[in-house]
């Protein structure tokens, strides 16, 4: 069953669109990701679906319905969640404070049940626990991604937003950060993906995009997009 | 020593004052990145509200007082609407620009009301106040100092105990995360200029039995709440406080054993040697220009 469908996207900044004419399509239960190097609009994709950009043409439906033009607020309480690039931890609230403002989309949680989720949510992510009353400007790259993440999920999402989650990260962390998308798409959360680092983001993903300039290059299966000389070149190395 | 412990006394009850309104600036900046400088127009606002309860309709004190708060705290939700709301995405030049020139229009309608003349209101309390040894607490200074400090200890407690401080403080760092976290940010900030409008208010009611009610009372505590809100750290809460006391200390010491004429010039001397010595401010943090 069809979640999102972005269907003839045009959206940018003022001088000039960033994207135009993208078709997606994500289905329940997967994870897709967006591709492209610097520029393509990978971003921009996720800041349309998020409300975040005013000026968009052709329409986004979220379980069939159009989200054009709702706000942020709006959006998140539907159900799309967004992660977005740089992490944004509140730098002078705790990590518990950042996790525990992560379900403001939600409507009459008691404080009791609130800070019960946190306590979960906290736990599942082990190595937030002796971070919890650290404030966010101390944290480091990998454990903000946790925050970030952790945040997102509070939201109790459909759809995750996940936007450049390895980008500065050390290759260990990197494999914990893609660790946890496949365990948050096995707890039932749709995700899209935006990663530069193609070949971890087809690692976990049931299909890709490929953006250039704001245009879809080309999209499939993981074992396709491995397959096309094209993609290859440009974006997964060339060598696999 | 008794007389410098008086003015210290005198200066800490005034210092009162510029940190309550310092703080509605404060809470502006970090929520709205907005430089209200109808700060002082708050005040008098409250101020003149408090004459017409009290001193022209004969209601309680204290209920005068209440009313006028709330009054306050609604007028706060037009003038952002009015000054704020139009110019949101045009940065933040053209919103101050929009502040002062609310200040002006709010003056000359107070004066065209009112007239030039300044007004007497009634201390809060009818006791003058209480002798320690030989330093006297004067009852309004007490008040001010007392009410401050309660408004400072429920700040606290608000921003940082309860979910809204939480979302206050989330908005306040970064609007467009705290609304992708579905916190709906515009309402975040009308309660903000609604708090430092009543807070500007009553710091207005608390300081017109001593400075008497006046269209000029506005720029005088405009000016020296926004030098507080340097000298203590640009948008610092605690730099508010503090910085408003110093400067609240200093004025008064320095009319009293230097020259009471230049009574205002020393808050601003005090401004200045900030600038120039440490120009973050007491809890300001150094930030360098990028090449």
């Amino acid at each position: 069953m069809k979640l999102l469908e972005i269907k003839g996207l045009t959206a940018g900044y003022g001088a000039g669109p960033v994207l135009k004419g993208l078709d997606i399509t994500v289905d329940e239960g997967e994870i897709v990701t967006l591709l492209g190097s610097n520029g393509a609009g990978k971003s921009t994709t996720l800041r349309s679906l998020s409300g975040l950009v005013p000026n968009i043409t052709g329409d986004i439906l979220y379980r069939g319905q159009s989200i054009k033009g709702l706000k942020p607020e709006a959006i998140v309480r539907l159900g799309v969640s967004h992660v977005p690039e740089g992490r944004r931890i509140f730098p002078g609230l705790t990590v518990r404070e950042n996790i525990m403002l992560g379900a403001s989309n939600r409507k009459g949680l008691s404080r009791r049940v609130l800070e019960g989720e946190v306590d979960e949510m906290i736990t599942h992510f082990g190595d937030l626990k002796r971070l919890e009353n650290a404030l966010g400007w101390t944290l480091s790259g990998g454990q903000l991604q946790m925050v970030a993440v952790a945040r997102g999920l509070m939201a109790k999402p459909q759809l995750l937003l996940l936007d450049e989650p390895s980008l500065g990260l050390a290759p260990l962390i990197v494999q914990q950060v893609f660790r946890i998308v496949a365990d948050i798409r096995s707890r039932g959360t749709t995700v899209l993906l935006v990663e530069q680092n193609a070949n971890m983001a087809l690692s976990v993903a049931d299909r890709g995009y490929v953006l250039e300039t704001g245009r879809l290059l080309v999209s499939g299966r993981p074992e396709e997009l491995w397959n096309n000389p094209q993609v290859r070149a440009a974006y997964l190395g060339g060598s696999h | 020593m008794n007389d410098f412990l008086q003015l210290v006394f005198q200066g800490l009850g005034i210092g009162a004052i510029y940190a309550l309104v310092s703080l509605g600036f404060v809470l502006l900046i970090r929520a709205a990145s907005v430089v209200n400088f109808g700060q002082g127009e708050f005040s008098m606002l409250g101020a003149y509200l408090l004459v017409v309860f009290f001193n022209l309709w004969g209601i309680p004190y204290l209920i005068g007082m209440v009313l006028s708060v709330i009054i306050m705290a609604g007028f706060g939700l037009i003038f952002a609407y009015c000054t704020y709301w139009p110019l949101r995405f045009r940065g933040g030049l053209p919103v101050i620009i929009s502040t002062i020139g609310a200040s002006i229009f709010l003056q000359n309608m107070v004066l065209f009301l009112y007239g030039p003349s300044s007004v007497p209101v009634d201390d809060l309390f009818d006791t003058p106040g209480i002798q320690i040894g030989e330093v006297f607490l004067a009852s309004q200074y007490l008040a001010i100092i007392v009410i401050a400090a309660l408004l400072v200890g429920l700040q606290y407690f608000i921003f940082e105990k309860t979910l809204l401080g939480k979302k206050l403080q989330a908005t306040s760092q970064d609007k467009e995360m705290a609304s992708l976290l579905g916190i709906p940010v515009v309402l975040m900030i009308m309660i903000t200029f609604a708090y430092s409008s009543a807070l500007g208010g009553l710091a207005g009611m608390l300081v017109a039995p001593i400075l008497f009610v006046s269209v000029n009372m506005a720029g005088i505590i405009t000016l020296k709440a926004f030098a507080a809100n340097i000298i203590g750290g640009y948008g610092s809460i605690p730099g508010a406080i503090l910085g408003g006391l110093a400067l609240g200390v200093a004025e008064t010491l320095g009319a009293a054993y230097i020259s009471v004429p230049y009574k205002d010039a020393f808050a601003f001397l005090m401004l200045l040697a900030f600038l120039m010595v440490r120009p973050q401010g007491l809890f300001g943090e150094k930030i360098s220009e990028k090449a």
